[in-house]
């Protein structure tokens, strides 16, 4: 598998005031394609700024950062936007949809800002991720009009429309019970099996077992980087979903869910 | 006719400082997916917070209600000017006679007072070169009386020129013709109101009327007339519906030098020659130039000031100055209220990017660039202002047609008002170019926000 993250030695300091702040003090890391990696770690281990400089919302202050092919440590803001929204999806612990659009308008945000035109096409394709997050029926609803998990689910079909190379998730579970948790997770996982990266921040051990590789932070530095050999919720779980998304399109609006979810 | 350089000039001035930057906006607005995004999000939220954008706006809507009635005001009193310049002819210039104000010396002398034009006059301004008309004239009120009927009218004896200087239209029979004025004969043509009075029932053409001790044959009838304003100041309202025509030849025979008025039980005689000369000049540049020295052939003939020259022409440039009195007060309204409105709209723009900090966090790290994140709010601002450009212009028409009926009933004035072919587009343009000046700011802030700060925001 070829590697789609290379951080090598990353190093970030916040000065505030005059206290400088070594939030990252030399990390090290390669996130091969199709990988699930959970970072974990108290807070103030610098898990939150590893993501950020991840996801190319921030510069390191030394240290390189390779994202597929492209060499973005060094990168002016403009292109980092690019960047974002070329090979990044973005899911965050409060879900952030734009209150004043509806599902389809939320998941459509990515593609506008590719510059793209939004025509059929695109909207056709917005439609179908909703459908996949089992959302066909509301369309139309605002995110004030959806539960949580509604809510997370559209953000999960707006972290896919662009089609990234990474998948960066922050607490993904944070403000959900644990059943609607489980749900989030499924779906995850099945994007994981569909051969998508990701990369999620959790300070939850359970949340953590879902994923394939659990690396620990603490002080700036990664503690512990381990594969995930016990898996519990894959055990007996179906065969990878098909390669390719659509396939569930006229299920049940929850059906993926349920059924996917670990018996 | 001149052109009036201040408000056009302002107008393009304006205009050509806007237009790049309104240019520049309006084809991200329209013809980019995130500029139509941005529109319609802010068409939306417009929607759901009228209250607020009206207030927000307020400043803009009494801006652009400023500007367009203004314009219309000032357009309006140019308009009239040209009116009566057109009426009372462009190339001509009016010398007319004026009772000098009474003094010890002609208090002392006879009870006939001696002023005004003379015929020796009359003839030294046939020698000015760019002069090619002169209609010479002499009124003075006078019973006309038809068997019991009596009308108390006007007597103009004048040349058959007059028609051409004057619009004339005749509802029966003939002007007065050159045959007239040669012959003396004892030819008259009624005004309409003075044939309705002597002849309510009959034809009056062919029939005669007495004027002072002699009979004449009504050789025609004119129709109404429009009196002309009296909005030059010098020239006095006069109304032609009462006069009586007759030749100037057979005036001077039969009336004598000497007018005799009675007026409420005393009498005062005047001789006064010609009470106007109507002459007109070659071609419009002459104009002024031929006033001026019509002006200075009476000062070294008369000792009294007994005699006024009027400019038609002077007219224009009285509307000039009004025009400009507009224009420097419009700017000022303009500016203050248009400022006053932009800071309104910088405000609530700072407000609205303070309040979405987390929705422009969202949208930087789904992949909006900084100058998405400035378009969207800048299109934002032009939206609020735009709309209030549009209240204003319905604000503003309101006014334009509201006040000359509120002053012409209320306070008596006339007011006229004439919708400037400009000002709307200057208005929306106007309107649009304070958005963009007003909400580059906020925008710009927006902009610059660090996009993980903006996501932290609660």
């Amino acid at each position: 598998m070829p590697a789609v993250v290379r951080v090598l030695d990353l190093v970030k300091h916040y000065q505030l005031e005059a206290v400088t702040v070594r939030a990252l003090q030399g990390v090290s890391l390669t996130v091969d394609e199709g990988d699930f990696v959970a970072l974990m770690g108290p807070s103030g281990s610098g898990k939150s700024t590893l993501l950020n400089l991840l996801g190319c919302l921030d510069r390191p202050t030394s240290g390189n950062y390779f994202l597929g092919e492209e060499d973005v440590a060094d990168m002016e803001d403009d292109q980092l936007s690019e960047i974002r929204s070329k090979y990044l999806g973005f899911i965050f612990q409060s879900y952030n949809l734009l209150p004043q659009y509806t599902v389809v308008e939320n998941i459509e945000v990515p593609l506008l800002y590719q510059g793209r035109p939004l025509n059929d096409e695109t909207r056709a394709w917005c439609v179908r991720l909703a459908g996949l997050v089992g959302l066909g029926d509301r369309l139309d609803h605002r995110p004030m009009q959806l539960s949580g998990g509604q809510q997370q689910r559209v953000a999960i079909a707006r972290a896919l429309v662009n089609d990234p190379q990474v998948i960066l998730a922050d607490e993904p579970t944070g403000n959900l019970d644990s059943k609607t948790s489980d749900e989030i997770m499924v779906m995850l996982t099945k994007m994981n099996d569909d051969g998508k990266t990701i990369i999620m921040v959790t300070h939850e051990n359970d949340i953590a077992a879902w994923a394939k590789r659990v690396i620990r932070m603490r002080d700036g530095h990664i503690e512990s980087d381990q594969p995930n050999e016990h898996r519990p919720h894959r055990n007996g779980a179906a065969a990878p979903m098909a390669s390719e998304p659509d396939l569930r399109l006229d299920g049940p609006a929850d059906g993926i869910a349920v059924k996917r979810h670990p018996a | 006719m001149r052109a009036y350089p201040p408000m056009n000039s302002i107008i393009y001035v304006i205009l050509s400082v806007l237009l790049v930057p309104v240019f520049l906006l309006m084809s991200a607005m329209l013809f980019t997916e995130k500029g139509r995004r941005s529109l319609l999000l802010a068409l939306r939220s417009l929607l759901l917070q009228k209250m607020r954008a009206i207030l927000s706006v307020l400043g803009v809507v009494i801006g652009i209600a400023a500007v367009i009635s203004l314009m219309a005001f000032g357009e309006g009193s140019k308009h009239e000017a040209l009116e009566d310049i057109r009426r009372m002819g462009a190339t001509n210039i009016m010398v007319r006679s004026v009772k000098p104000p009474d003094d010890a010396s002609t208090q002392r002398r006879s009870f006939v007072a001696m002023y005004g034009l003379t015929y020796g006059d009359y003839e030294r301004f046939a020698t000015i070169s760019s002069v090619i008309r002169m209609v010479p004239m002499r009124v003075f009120p006078q019973e006309i009386r038809r068997l019991e009927r009596m009308h108390n009218g006007r007597v103009v004896a004048t040349t058959p020129e007059y028609a051409d200087v004057n619009e004339l239209p005749l509802s029966a029979g003939r002007f007065l013709t050159d045959e007239d004025d040669l012959r003396e004969y004892n030819h008259a043509v009624l005004g309409s109101v003075t044939a309705e009075k002597l002849f309510p029932f009959d034809d009056p053409l062919g029939q005669t009327v007495r004027l002072g001790t002699y009979d004449y044959l009504i050789v025609g009838v004119l129709k109404e007339r429009m009196p002309t304003g009296g909005s030059g100041g010098s020239q006095a309202a006069e109304d032609f519906n009462n006069d009586v025509y007759i030749p100037l030849s057979t005036c001077r025979g039969r009336f004598g030098e000497k007018i005799f008025i009675r007026q409420s039980g005393s009498r005062s005689g005047e001789k006064v020659d010609l009470s106007q000369v109507t002459i007109t000049v070659s071609d419009m540049e002459k104009v002024r130039p031929t006033g001026d020295v019509i002006r200075g052939l009476l000062q070294q003939r008369h000792l009294k000031n007994d005699w006024a020259v009027t400019v038609p022409l002077d007219r224009l440039e009285e509307a000039e100055r009004t025009l400009m009195r507009y224009t420097i007060l419009l700017v000022a309204i303009a500016f203050i209220s248009l400022l006053v409105g932009g800071i309104g709209i910088m405000n609530i723009m700072l407000a609205s990017v303070t309040e979405r900090t987390r929705e422009i966090g969202i949208r930087r790290a789904l992949g909006a660039k900084r100058r998405d994140i400035t378009l969207q709010f800048l299109i934002e601002a032009v939206v609020q202002t735009s709309t209030g450009g549009l209240l204003g212009i319905v604000f503003g028409m309101t006014v334009i047609f509201l006040a000359p009926v509120v002053a012409e009933r209320f306070f008596e004035t006339h007011m006229p008002a004439k919708v400037h072919g400009l000002s709307i587009g200057l208005a929306l343009t106007v309107a649009f170019g304070v958005g963009i000046l007003f909400g580059w700011y906020p925008a710009r802030r927006a902009a610059l926000l660090d996009p993980i700060e903006a996501l932290r925001h609660e």
